[in-house]
């Protein structure tokens, strides 16, 4: 897994490519929750992940919790279709917000 | 029905580290008589979420070992075998998947593995410690 954050002017944006599994997920979960603890919403830029297992979707899924209760925004933009494939197993592509363009995100800030 | 052919056989250590390399393994033998790039990453997935299990509750803690994956073909069903070494027995129960109402990390790996396989069974094995899960899966488009 690679990854890079990015701080816009209010909000972090999370690029992600390669393969996360139970190696990776872990440093993932760290940059996420960091993200959110400094109080920014984050957009997860998913288009360059190849693979992704049960290990970071639960990442993601905690994620997801913290900025609800933190009252963040947090979404996941351009997934790649295997990452897709496993979040509509898992039917989360029904509870996260996924977005095509960073405008969406952008827009409900 | 014909007589199972063996297509591998593969020990590796049951650690995060080394399951790129169990997909890569995968891909390698299972590409040639997958009929769609779709089919072929479910069931990468599922062996590899099935490697993680074992990881995270068979071996845990102070335990380590190895996992040995043997994958055979028998007509157009594929079958998967991976054999543990650890202390902790892995119960029927724990296979089971979780209701996917409840939204909160954890748990999904079961679900993932038996929505893809079809047929997923712990095998009963004799020693004192060790498991075997076996899991099939039509290859077909």
């Amino acid at each position: 897994m690679k990854s890079k954050l990015s701080a816009e002017s209010n909000y972090d944006v999370l690029e992600l490519s390669g393969e996360i599994d139970l190696h990776y997920s872990p440093q993932l979960r760290e940059m996420i929750l960091g993200s959110l603890k400094n109080g920014n919403s984050l957009l997860i830029n998913m288009a360059e992940v190849s693979y992704i297992d049960s290990s970071g979707i639960a990442s993601l899924v905690e994620g997801f919790q913290t900025a609800k209760t933190a009252n963040l925004s947090y979404g996941l933009l351009t997934i790649s279709s295997p990452a897709l494939e496993v979040l509509t197993l898992t039917r989360l592509d029904r509870v996260f917000t996924l977005y095509d363009t960073i405008e969406q995100f952008q827009s409900q800030l | 029905m014909a007589a199972a052919e063996k297509l591998l056989e593969f020990q590796f250590p049951a650690r995060s580290a080394y399951l790129c390399t169990l997909r890569e393994k995968l891909r390698e033998v299972l590409g040639p008589c997958s009929p769609s790039e779709e089919l072929l990453n479910c069931v990468v997935l599922a062996v590899s979420e099935a490697c993680v299990n074992i990881i995270e509750h068979a071996y845990c803690e102070d335990d380590t070992g190895d996992i040995i994956l043997e994958i055979e073909r028998q007509d157009d069903n594929i079958i998967f075998r991976l054999t543990d070494f650890a202390h902790r027995k892995t119960s029927k129960e724990e296979m089971k998947s979780r209701p996917l109402e409840e939204i909160r990390p954890g748990g999904l790996g079961c679900h993932i593995i038996n929505e893809i396989m079809d047929e997923v069974q712990l095998i009963e094995c004799n020693s004192d410690c060790g498991n075997v899960l076996q899991m099939k899966k039509k290859l077909e488009p």
